[in-house]
């Protein structure tokens, strides 16, 4: 008994105290307009933070369904950017004389199912797969730039290796149209990855805006991936520049599978130079 | 024969309470108060719900015999009476409630008094002049108010209490 007493006691103290208030408050109002006026207007503003935090709650947990929506929308609009961007570039390449590269490339919206970022070979699973036309060597991007490679593809899901893997080098360009290098990650900073293979030459400026060149099959040119930062020479032969990545692999959710339909044959191309050069 | 003499002053200082409250002619600029020094006062062996009735029944009394708001006074005594336990532990010691001694300005000293009935007036006097107030006066006004009636009010309450904690008075 004396044990329950112990328990409820706080509480029931806290509810005789909130009854007497509120009896005092509701005679106080009755008793002087000004005293109900201020009364009204009080409870007024704290109904107001009341509502407010529970719409505040509600949002927070329809935060999910949000950001789908949106990154659904995002990526109709980047759809219909490419359009137009392609559109303006094969206009600017006729008015100059050239025949406009028709490449096209596909895009596929995935979300990160899961990623690894404590290891040199680091990984990425995507919720898209074969079922949505997601193909081996495909390219992963964000609107931060690169972000890595397609490796497998099952059904539904694809396996991938991000930039923060040693074992992946991108063709990068440092600005519009300067040096093109191979970009890898060293595997230590998170943020940081390298061009390399510079030749003596070429002094790269900081601070200046790296792209991907497009010369590879996988991704398309000029998707941003970093800037430049200090430049050092490597075994006497070379120079190595570092680029601060604009994509942080701590806070990826949403990705874009970029598929090129042509790879295919730009691929055997390859292969039937090297086999003819392995043949001589 | 305490406890009657206890609450015919309580009474006693009901009356006074309402007699000053109608008759004072500067409530505009400062308020004279002895009424949280009555809740601090009610025996220690009494509960804070006991106390926040006595303090409600006491506020209404107050406001009803005389011409404030009613519900003003039972509004700010209320949290008086619920942070009397606490006040008392914090000024004078838990002790107090272990050995069932009530609050003795000879036991407890005069430094003691003072602060406990500071303390305790001047939760009152935040409650009231600011539900007093209702957001028409500036906070300056309401803080030299505020100041000055705790000043006046924890010296009359100071008596008051010397005058309810005295055992030989009431034998």
């Amino acid at each position: 008994m004396a044990k329950g007493r112990f328990s409820y006691y706080p509480l029931a103290i806290a509810a005789v105290f909130i009854l007497l208030e509120a009896v005092s408050l509701v005679m106080l109002k009755r008793s002087s307009t000004l005293q109900d006026i201020w009364l009204n207007r009080l409870s007024h503003n704290v109904m107001g933070k009341l509502w407010g935090g529970g719409e505040s709650i509600r949002n927070h947990f329809s935060l999910q369904k949000q950001n789908d929506a949106l990154r659904e929308e995002n990526f109709r609009l980047s759809e219909r950017l490419r359009t137009y961007e392609l559109g303006e570039e094969a206009a600017r390449e006729r008015s100059a004389g050239i025949k406009p590269d028709d490449r096209k490339f596909n895009y596929i919206p995935a979300t990160v199912v899961k990623a690894s970022r404590n290891t040199i070979h680091n990984y990425i699973i995507l919720n898209k797969g074969r079922a949505d036309g997601v193909k081996p060597h495909s390219g992963i991007i964000s609107d931060c730039g690169v972000v890595g490679i397609v490796s497998a593809v099952d059904e539904h899901y694809s396996y991938g290796l991000t930039m923060m893997n040693t074992k992946i080098s991108v063709s990068a360009r440092v600005g519009a149209s300067g040096l093109v290098a191979p970009l890898v990650w060293d595997g230590r900073n998170a943020d940081k990855a390298y061009l390399t293979d510079i030749p003596l030459q070429y002094q790269v400026a900081e601070k200046d805006t790296v792209f991907t060149s497009g010369f590879s099959s996988i991704f398309p040119a000029g998707l941003p991936i970093g800037v430049t930062g200090l430049s050092n020479m490597v075994n006497g032969s070379t120079n190595r520049t570092e680029v601060h990545l604009f994509q942080s692999f701590s806070a990826l959710h949403y990705v874009t599978i970029v598929d090129n339909p042509e790879r295919d044959e730009i691929e055997a191309l390859e292969a039937a130079d090297e086999e003819k050069e392995g043949r001589k | 024969m305490k406890k009657p003499g206890f609450l015919v002053l309580y009474l006693l200082l009901i009356i006074a309470q309402v007699l000053l409250n109608n008759f004072s002619f500067f409530e505009r600029y400062v308020l004279v108060t002895f009424l949280p020094v009555m809740i601090m006062c009610i025996p220690v062996d009494k509960g804070t719900i006991f106390c926040m009735a006595v303090a409600f029944l006491t506020g209404f009394a107050v406001d009803f015999l005389g011409d404030g708001m009613l519900g003003l006074t039972s509004l700010s005594l209320v949290p008086v009476a619920l942070a009397r336990n606490g006040v008392i532990s914090l000024v004078f010691g838990s002790e107090l409630f272990a050995r069932g001694e009530n609050i003795s300005l000879r036991k407890q000293g005069v430094g003691k008094m003072i602060l406990g009935t500071l303390l305790m007036t001047a939760i009152f006097l935040a409650v009231y002049i600011t539900a007093d107030g209702a957001g028409t006066m500036p906070f300056l006004y309401n803080l030299a108010k505020g100041g000055v009636s705790l000043f006046v009010s924890t010296a009359l309450s100071f008596f008051i209490a010397h005058f309810l904690t005295s055992d030989e008075k009431w034998k």
